[in-house]
């Protein structure tokens, strides 16, 4: 792939091996995302423990975007507290909507996504799941 | 490259994709990292259309049927000659073609000022599973509000017209038939004119979708005897922001506007008004001179050709990306596998990859084609997928092109595989 890819290493590597994806029937908050434009389809379950997010989890169908930005999501708030999860939501939104700025070096890998406006809900979908979630508890 | 060399000794000898790729200068430009298989979405545009825009700015520019003196008059005859233009290639008397921003706009004219009107509860209003939303959400908002029934003609196998199944199509109780000539999905080719004269046997009035098919296969609206068809001039090597409405005579006079406003009053009292005849009546506003030119430009430009040659050379390619991606492992095909009845559009997917990311990694590969629903939920619904990817062709494309989207499925299935 060429430099200016979007199926970085990093990307594909979460696709091909997503982390956190599989069963949510054990969770405290479930919420779904879905984009009827391209079928992508994703629910979003948190453990909650202590007041801080536990295990984030996540089930669904989508591209290869889609699911990466997903596995990355659950990886990067995990452990945080609600609202520091809410405020890393909202950098997310912020950095793929304006000229925000990256919200934490584990999410590199979706920076070459970014100038690709027709992928921006495939990315964000997980973390407006989350968001949900958050708001929901 | 040795395909365009095959078509220029080929049967085809009159036919030369290379001269005809060299007067689209957006082609040209890109020379071969484009490989522009998006045709259904829109054309490009050679340099008779973009010349005829650029002269009608610095050379023709003034209001349309608004003015006294010579330059508008000049503007005015120019507006109407396009008119002629249009209406001539689609074989309508001049004042039976009505300008308009899109075939969007052309159904939704009808929709409201003829259709509307004359829907009662229990009417019928008959569509096709492979409608684009421009002729299916009209109708099903009208339905909705009069208490009328959506009726849908759903497709065989092969993606044709299962009208076998649907015993009350030519029924008392159908308003309207709203199809397709040739769908945006499927590439099918639609029966019109059949349907057309069996719905003219019980006064049914037939609308025609003709955005795919106008300027790509021979349209003639007398020969179809259909009593509206609607087309958009970006789909046929024209400039975006117009479209045309052909009507019959008896419809168009019982056709109310849509938009009121300039242009299209005859006498404007303080409660009651009347509407010039048509066309006149269903273009208020401020006439698009410039896009109207471009769009006669681009009818001219066709005629430069003849269309049946450039249809065959389209369904060779179509034909040969038919076998060609039928050969590629877990390569899923929708609509039928041969070229008969078929037009330059072919939708597929590819197992455990998203058309997204077909369209992504043909997108890096300077491959252009569509991934999504293609404004056709109904259709996908009964394929029973959330979107495809789409290749679609046209006179300026050749087998490079094709080889290009072949390569470009292969690095998707080893990218993503």
């Amino acid at each position: 792939m060429s430099d200016n890819s979007i199926y970085k290493d990093v990307l594909m590597d979460h696709y091909r091996n997503p982390r956190n994806r599989g069963d949510l029937t054990h969770v405290d908050v479930v919420r779904r995302g879905s984009n009827p434009r391209c079928g992508d389809d994703i629910e979003v379950g948190i453990n909650f423990k202590d007041g801080r997010l536990g295990k984030v989890m996540f089930r669904g169908r989508g591209c290869s975007v889609c699911l990466a930005s997903a596995s990355m999501m659950t990886e990067a708030v995990n452990g945080k507290s609600k609202l520091d999860a809410h405020r890393l939501a909202e950098a997310m939104k912020a950095w793929f909507t304006a000229d925000g700025v990256k919200p934490t070096e584990s999410l590199q890998a979706l920076e070459a996504v970014r100038s690709h406006s027709a992928r921006k809900r495939c990315v964000l979908l997980a973390w407006e799941a989350l968001d949900d979630a958050l708001r929901a508890e | 490259m040795s395909d365009i060399s095959v078509i220029k000794n080929g049967p085809l000898d009159k036919f030369d994709v290379a001269t005809i790729r060299a007067g689209f200068p957006l082609l040209a430009g890109a020379g071969d990292s484009l490989h522009y298989l998006d045709n259904a979405a829109t054309t490009q545009k050679p340099n008779a259309v973009i010349d005829a825009i650029d002269d009608c700015y610095r050379h023709h520019y003034a209001p349309v049927h608004r003015g006294l003196y010579p330059l508008a008059e000049e503007a005015s005859n120019l507006y109407e000659a396009a008119r002629e233009t249009v209406a001539r290639f689609i074989g309508a008397p001049t004042d039976q073609l009505v300008f308009s921003r899109s075939t969007t706009e052309s159904v939704n004219m009808v929709a409201q000022g003829w259709v509307r009107p004359r829907l009662r509860q229990g009417d019928q209003i008959w569509l096709t599973r492979m409608e684009h939303h421009a002729n299916y959400l009209p109708w099903q908002a009208l339905c909705r509000d009069s208490g009328a029934q959506l009726c849908i003609i759903d497709l065989k196998d092969d993606g044709s017209l299962d009208i076998e199944n649907c015993s009350s199509l030519y029924g008392s109780r159908t308003k309207l038939i709203a199809l397709s000539q040739l769908s945006n999905v499927l590439g099918v080719i639609t029966p019109v004119k059949k349907i057309c004269a069996q719905a003219a046997e019980q006064g049914i009035a037939v609308m025609v979708d003709a955005a795919q098919s106008v300027g790509h296969i021979p349209v003639d609206v007398a020969e179809l005897d259909c009593d509206f068809l609607a087309f958009s001039a970006h789909k046929m090597f024209g400039p975006t922001g117009i479209g045309a409405l052909y009507g019959k005579v008896e419809r168009l006079a019982e056709m109310e506007p849509l938009l009121l406003g300039g242009g299209m009053v005859d006498n404007v009292d303080e409660c009651f008004s009347s509407w010039m005849p048509y066309p006149a009546k269903f273009e208020a506003g401020s006439p698009n001179l410039a896009d109207a030119l471009g769009f006669a430009a681009a009818v001219n430009w066709l005629d430069d050709y003849d269309i049946t040659e450039m249809h065959q050379h389209v369904t060779d390619l179509t034909q040969y990306a038919l076998d060609s991606l039928s050969r590629i492992a877990d390569v899923k095909i929708y609509g039928p596998r041969d070229t008969w009845q078929r037009g330059g559009i072919i939708s597929f997917n590819l197992a455990k990859v998203h058309p997204h990311d077909i369209g992504q990694i043909a997108g890096e590969r300077g491959v252009a084609i569509r991934a999504g629903h293609h404004c056709c939920q109904p259709l996908m619904q009964l394929l029973g997928v959330s979107a495809t990817a789409r290749a679609s062709f046209a006179p300026y494309n050749c087998h490079d092109d094709v080889d290009a989207l072949v390569d470009a499925i292969l690095a998707a299935q080893a990218l993503m595989g």
